[in-house]
């Protein structure tokens, strides 16, 4: 009897807490995104979100550079904070994205393939670790959405690794602004953030792709199937 | 009966009949038809139990209802997962793996405690299949989140409220078990109706809920 009391208490907060959180409507309008996913514009404006970022990092981090070269340290390190603060808002914009992903992957009937994570375009020692060890991981998950799921773990963990690194380099820069080893740590960590980037946006297009994959038909059949159950 | 219980019978029954009224009202019944045959069966065994005291409050038809209520019970979390997965595919696949392998340990508890005993056997049958049921409806709640499958406020109401009953009525057996009917029955009776008016009372008010209305159509752009 003690077993079945403690079986029911689990079972029973467990149901509350997950029922008691759940919000009808956000998931009818995740569904609504789904079946309306506006496949090539939403590619196109990622894309040219992170072209943006990306330009205006770089940027920043070059006007950095030649305020440092022309031996003005102060000024360098103001622009090299403003290239951080520029990453720290595209990591942010990237993670709530990532996280969105993840629950789109679930609502998807098949996700199509990604190729193992591989430690190759990246130049920090820890992100490479962390490709490396996915990609083994990679080769021990069967299912596409598994594997998907775990490049978004990937993703997800190499942002908060380039976003801490440049924090650290930042500040080392800030107490050593002569030492060229932080400067060319930051410019690492810029290189591994559009590395990440490319690779987001290929996970971002195989969700896209999948989302798409259901047929105008379709898609009406599900949403009536949805509110009508729903309703 | 004390008159406490015949008070409490009689307000449960009356309920029992607002949730139905009501979920005929809304056009609630299509959206479980074991919740429906459940509620009818509960308000079956209240009325013959009410009226006929001496005919039907005894332990022989308390076994033969309560074995009826608990396959309802089953039937109703069966029934909320199937309606809550069939359009999804993939997730309706693994919800059909999980739910069978929780039927399946279910069964094998079963056959695990059972005596034997043919009449003490659905009583020691209690407190597994009401775990068995609250954990169907446990994991039909998990994978819904999980998967983000839209159920409506009437699915989510029925399993928000079964499932404290159902953990109420396992603490209460299990008080029974250990004090004996002589110590604690009374109490136990009256615990369990008064857990159960309050259910019912839940239910009644969310039968005659107006759900808001859904949201626009898609696949306009599709």
């Amino acid at each position: 009897m003690t077993l079945e009391l403690v079986l029911s208490s689990v079972g029973c907060a467990l149901l509350c807490y997950t029922l008691g959180r759940y919000n009808r409507a956000l998931t009818l309008q995740r569904w609504q995104f789904v079946l309306n996913a506006p496949e090539r514009q939403a590619i196109e404006s990622l894309r040219q979100r992170m072209a943006v970022d990306s330009a205006l990092a770089r940027q920043a981090l070059e006007a950095a550079g030649r305020a440092r070269e022309t031996s003005r340290p102060p000024d360098a390190l103001t622009v090299l904070r403003v290239a951080l603060s520029v990453l720290e808002e595209a990591g942010a914009d990237r993670l709530t994205r990532l996280r969105a992903m993840g629950v789109y992957s679930r609502m998807v009937r098949a996700i199509s393939p990604l190729p193992p994570p591989s430690p190759a375009p990246f130049r920090g020692t820890e992100l490479r670790a962390a490709a490396s060890a996915a990609g083994v991981v990679h080769r021990l998950l069967v299912g596409t959405q598994e594997r998907f799921r775990l490049w978004l773990l990937v993703l997800a963990l190499g942002v908060r690794i380039v976003l801490r690194g440049g924090r650290r380099s930042a500040d080392a820069a800030g107490r050593e602004p002569q030492r060229p080893r932080h400067w060319k740590a930051f410019a690492r960590g810029v290189d591994d953030f559009e590395a990440l980037d490319a690779c987001h946006l290929t996970a971002f297009e195989a969700l896209v792709a999948s989302l798409a994959a259901v047929d105008r038909g379709g898609r009406l059949r599900l949403w009536e199937r949805i509110v009508g159950d729903a309703g | 009966m004390s008159d406490l219980q015949l008070t409490v019978a009689l307000v449960v029954r009356l309920l029992l009949l607002v949730l139905l009224a009501g979920m005929l009202w809304r056009g609630r019944v299509r959206h479980c038809w074991a919740f429906a045959a459940y509620v009818v069966a509960v308000l079956l065994g209240n009325t013959l139990v009410s009226l006929w005291p001496e005919r039907f409050f005894n332990p022989p038809f308390w076994m033969v209802k309560q074995g009826v209520y608990d396959a309802l019970k089953v039937a109703i979390a069966l029934e909320l997962a199937w309606r809550s997965f069939r359009a999804f595919p993939g997730a309706q696949r693994t919800a059909q793996r999980v739910l069978l392998a929780l039927l399946a340990l279910s069964t094998l508890s079963l056959v695990w405690v059972s005596s034997p005993s043919s009449f003490e056997t659905l009583w020691e049958w209690q407190p597994p299949v009401a775990t068995a049921a609250l954990w169907l409806l446990t994991a039909t709640a998990l994978m819904v989140v999980w998967y983000q499958v839209p159920v409506n406020g009437w699915q989510r109401a029925i399993m928000l409220g079964l499932a404290p009953y159902l953990l109420v009525f396992v603490s209460l057996l299990g008080l029974l078990e250990r004090r004996g009917w002589a110590a604690v029955g009374e109490l136990f009776a009256t615990a369990e109706t008064l857990a159960y008016l309050a259910l019912v009372a839940f239910w009644s008010w969310a039968a005659w809920r107006r759900d808001p209305a859904p949201a626009a159509s898609a696949g306009s752009r599709a």
